[in-house]
């Protein structure tokens, strides 16, 4: 019983799956939110991964994932202040509240 | 022996990880949600330490674990007029989970084809003295824009949420 | 000799909260039996670790030491330790019984609740915790058991979170002890620039001088004061009786109101080196012993006579830190938690049966409720500090180190202290007990809740013959009182006590507190409102925030919108100036030019009209017909807008694989 690469691929690919589902099926704003994260979160997984069995004196993965991190906590600020701003006008955070850009 | 302990660990890991998210998506109640999503985030804590990215493991735990998933409490707190609201039904949604399902799918067999080639773990990873080195001279701009992504990111969040006025 | 059971002494409760935490509310209460079971076997394997370390002795040496390095930060190992020596053994032994008389108790008076499963798993991860906590051999991990413990004693306190005061009482208690525990962060943080470990054995044979180790002594003490509810930061242990009572019994009076004293005890020799700290640890305690105790004898609601008694006791413990005696510190401790969670469990059956919290609405209770008022008595008479009643030994032994080390000062005023307990206590008594009835109806405890009662009652009773043993197995000496100063402290009781049955217990109407309230109106106005203490923390700590943010509103208003509104003057007025020249000049060339050019389109005018127009119109009809068509496309819907990206991208992915790249 060893773990390698694929081992956590697969995981990656796995969370990023459900991640998916929800951030489609969701309707409740910070939910949608939520299951960004755990996209993002899948995402630097596969990139620790990456760092740590190909590129394990450059650390290339391990950065990209710190700025991944700061790429996902700016946009949950900002996604979460929106939710709280369409809270204000709409007085709801279901998605479908939202159709201003109807054609 | 030095080979299993690290792999049961991160199969321990790994079903925490995927528990925390099936139950993440299974729970109506939204702060229940939040408290899954917690759970998934220290265990990807846990992996980064297994994979020898110990400060990326420490970062982990204070964005997400930390501000994320404390962030996320105060948005469905304040968004939240009952506490009946915190419970939503949700519909089945089988056209998404047929895509995601499609998708998983999809990138699973392209890993399992990868396997064959799969490099083996390097011995040795460079330690957390290394990556702060690295950070610091190699990364050093890069570093600085995220810092200015990140303040242009609170400047907007408090312009969306400051001030009845707009 | 395989001593690997320690673990399981905090893991069974940690292993029950993690049973019952993620169960539905339903299937949580059938398995709260689950979660007295852990408690009980841990108290059994608390014994058994108690028996290995007999007959101990051995000051500071553990007889058994686990320690598991969690992560390799760089070529820094961070582990954690459980250790086993007779300090930490006879901690156990307190919290497991205190533990599992408090959870077996609640199991009658909390029956009725609905959400009494989150209340056993609440409880058994406190638990865990606070056992964790004096098996801990380093100051991280008894950080960490401390933070968790802060957790559970907020959500404890707001158990009935649907009610208002409960709510606000759990925010006022963490945050309160939160400010203390900064203190202690920050004495880990110096800690480990000073000696780069965490471990006790590292920490407390560093050569500390005067110097390195004041601040540290210090900033540990401050967050004991925050956890021991010590003045100035006790206001939200008052509040906190606002959680149900058996929780109030094991967490703010016998185990984590008492972590900050441990705190002091395990860090003792850093203190020790620092001198100024102990002083400082000293005047903490005299100051709060005495303000708590003379807090207590105005309230009327029993909890809240209890915790200011509380507090009042948890300032003896410091007194007994601060004049150096660690070892009579740790001995008022283990004492004090027996008596004090007797107290509190025996006020739970009298709130149950009198429907009430008000003693002024009590009364006669002796006759009704007697193996309670037998029980609440052993408690009473050992709070008072009378013999042969545990209370009195321990409290003796700090009077005879304050003696001893020529505090006489601090000598005095622990012993008016003594006297305002005797008084606050015998006025509980006298009030609840022999005042005359004031209601008909009234019930007895359910046994399951008596026999946590009893046993607790016949510690209290004979532990106090047991002190120099208990002297012997810590390694220090813990004498027998001398005569003379335990002819002083039974004076000081007895007086006490005299005082409170003059005043309450010899009249046989209910006291009329109209007439010393009218005799001393200014003292009894400063105690009721608790010192302003609440008060002055609205204005000064809220309040000076809102100033604060008013006076930054004021300085935006004048200097930055000032500067703003300046630059947008000026700018007017150089554009004022720029106006005169536009209209003049650059207006008169473009009015020749466009003349010229009106003459010049005069001609192409029809064949424009025709061809190029035609054209023009056309596309415009076309692109019209289909935008009508595409316009279907946007919903609007983010859920669609999303679907199709995510469908999209399904599809690339798909497209990859099937290509084979």
């Amino acid at each position: 019983m060893t773990v390698g690469l694929p081992q956590l691929l697969g995981l990656a690919a796995m969370l990023f799956g459900i991640g998916l589902y929800g951030a489609l099926s969701r309707k409740n704003a910070v939910h949608v939110m939520m299951s960004l994260e755990l996209m993002a979160n899948a995402v630097n997984i596969n990139l620790v991964a990456f760092s740590r069995f190909v590129t394990p004196e450059a650390m290339t993965g391990q950065f990209f994932a710190v700025f991944s991190m700061v790429v996902s906590a700016a946009e949950i600020g900002i996604g979460l202040a929106l939710v709280l701003a369409i809270y204000r006008r709409k007085k709801s955070v279901e998605l479908d509240a939202v159709q201003e850009l109807k054609g | 022996m030095s080979e299993t302990i690290p792999a049961v660990a991160f199969y321990l890991l790994a079903f925490a990880a995927l528990g925390g998210a099936v139950s993440m998506m299974a729970t109506r109640n939204v702060v229940h949600a939040t408290v899954w999503l917690l759970e998934v985030m220290l265990a990807t804590a846990g992996i980064y330490l297994l994979l020898g990215a110990e400060f990326l493991a420490l970062v982990q735990v204070l964005v997400y674990a930390g501000a994320v998933a404390v962030l996320t409490l105060f948005t469905v707190m304040l968004t939240l007029r009952r506490r009946e609201d915190a419970v939503r039904p949700f519909p089945p949604a089988w056209g998404s989970l047929a895509l995601a399902s499609l998708f998983t799918g999809a990138v699973l067999l392209a890993i399992r084809g990868f396997c064959s080639v799969a490099p083996e773990m390097p011995a040795q990873a460079p330690g957390i003295e290394e990556f702060g080195i690295e950070m610091f001279t190699t990364w050093m701009v890069p570093f600085e824009i995220a810092s200015l992504v990140l303040l242009v990111a609170l400047i907007g969040a408090v312009w969306w949420t400051g001030g009845d006025d707009r | 000799m395989s001593m690997g059971y320690v673990v399981l002494i905090p893991l069974l409760p940690a292993l029950a909260f993690a049973l019952l935490a993620p169960l539905s509310r339903r299937a949580r209460t059938r398995a709260v039996p689950l979660a007295v079971g852990a408690v009980l076997g841990s108290l059994a394997l608390s014994i058994a670790a108690f028996l290995a370390v007999w007959p101990g002795g051995h000051a500071g040496e553990p007889v058994w030491q686990g320690v598991v390095t969690i992560a390799h930060i760089g070529d820094r190992a961070l582990s954690l330790g459980l250790q086993l020596e007779p300090v930490s053994a006879v901690m156990l032994l307190v919290v497991s019984l205190v533990g599992a008389a408090v959870q077996v108790y609640s199991l009658g008076y909390m029956h009725r609740e609905e959400r009494i499963g989150w209340y056993y798993a609440a409880l058994s991860l406190f638990t865990a915790a606070m056992l964790a906590l004096v098996l801990s051999n380093n100051f991280l991990g008894l950080f960490m058991a401390w933070e968790i413990m802060g957790l559970c004693s907020y959500l404890l306190i707001g158990f009935w979170h649907e009610q208002e005061p409960p709510r606000l009482a759990s925010i006022k208690a963490f945050l309160t002890t939160k400010v203390g525990d900064l203190g202690f962060m920050v004495a880990l943080a110096v800690i480990y620039a000073e000696v780069g470990a965490f471990d006790f054995h590292t920490v407390l044979d560093h050569a500390w001088t005067a110097a390195s180790a004041t601040p540290v002594a210090l900033l540990l003490l401050f967050g004991a004061m925050g956890k021991s509810a010590q003045f100035p930061l006790h206001v939200w242990l008052p509040d906190a009786m606002a959680g149900p009572t058996p929780a109030s019994a094991l967490i703010h009076a016998a185990t984590m109101v008492a972590a900050g004293v441990f705190l002091v005890v395990r860090a003792f020799p850093i203190f020790e080196a620092s001198g100024v700290a102990l002083t400082v640890t000293l005047w903490v305690g005299l100051v709060t012993a005495l303000l708590a105790g003379l807090l207590a004898m105005v309230q009327h609601d029993i909890k809240k006579v209890l915790a200011y008694s509380t507090i009042s006791q948890l300032g003896f413990m410091f007194i007994a830190l601060g004049a150096g005696g660690s070892t009579a510190a740790l001995y008022h401790l283990v004492t004090h938690a027996y008596f004090k969670s007797l107290l509190f469990l025996g006020a739970g059956v009298i709130i149950h049966a009198a429907h009430t919290q008000d003693m002024r609405e009590m009364g006669g209770l002796a006759g009704k409720l007697p193996v309670t008022s037998l029980a609440f008595a052993s408690g009473s008479l050992a709070l008072a500090g009378i013999v042969p009643f545990s209370g009195f030994w321990s409290k003796d032994e700090i009077l005879t180190v304050l003696l001893h080390e020529h505090q006489y000062v601090a000598f005095g005023i622990a012993l008016l202290a003594a006297l305002v307990t005797a008084f606050y206590v015998s006025r509980l008594w006298f009030r609840v007990f022999t005042a005359p009835p004031q209601q008909a109806e009234l019930h007895e405890g359910h046994r399951s809740m008596l026999a946590p009662m009893v046993v607790l009652a016949s510690v209290t009773a004979v532990l106090g013959f047991f002190g120099p043993t208990l002297g012997g197995f810590l390694g220090h000496e813990i004498p027998w009182p001398q005569l003379a100063t335990a002819a002083i402290s039974t004076a000081a009781a007895a007086a006490g006590v005299a005082l409170g049955w003059w005043v309450y217990g010899r009249r046989t109407s209910v006291v009329n507190t109209q007439a010393i309230k009218q005799r001393f109106p200014h003292a009894y106005g400063v105690l009721a409102n608790k010192y302003y203490f609440d008060l002055t923390y609205g204005y000064f700590v809220v309040g000076g925030y809102d100033a604060l943010t008013r006076v930054l509103a004021v300085f935006d208003q004048r200097v930055v919108d000032g500067a703003v509104n300046g630059t947008a003057a000026a700018w007017r007025r150089l554009a004022g100036g720029g106006w005169t020249f536009d209209q003049r000049v650059v207006d008169g060339a473009v009015n020749g030019t466009a003349a010229a050019w009106r003459r010049l389109a005069g001609g192409g005018w029809t064949f424009d009209q025709r061809v190029v127009d035609g054209a023009v119109n056309g596309t415009a009809a076309v692109v019209k017909a289909a935008g009508v068509r595409v316009r279907t496309l946007q919903t609007g819907s983010v859920r669609g807008y999303q679907t199709l990206v995510a469908g999209a991208v399904v599809l690339l992915v798909i497209w990859i694989f099937v290509k084979g790249v």
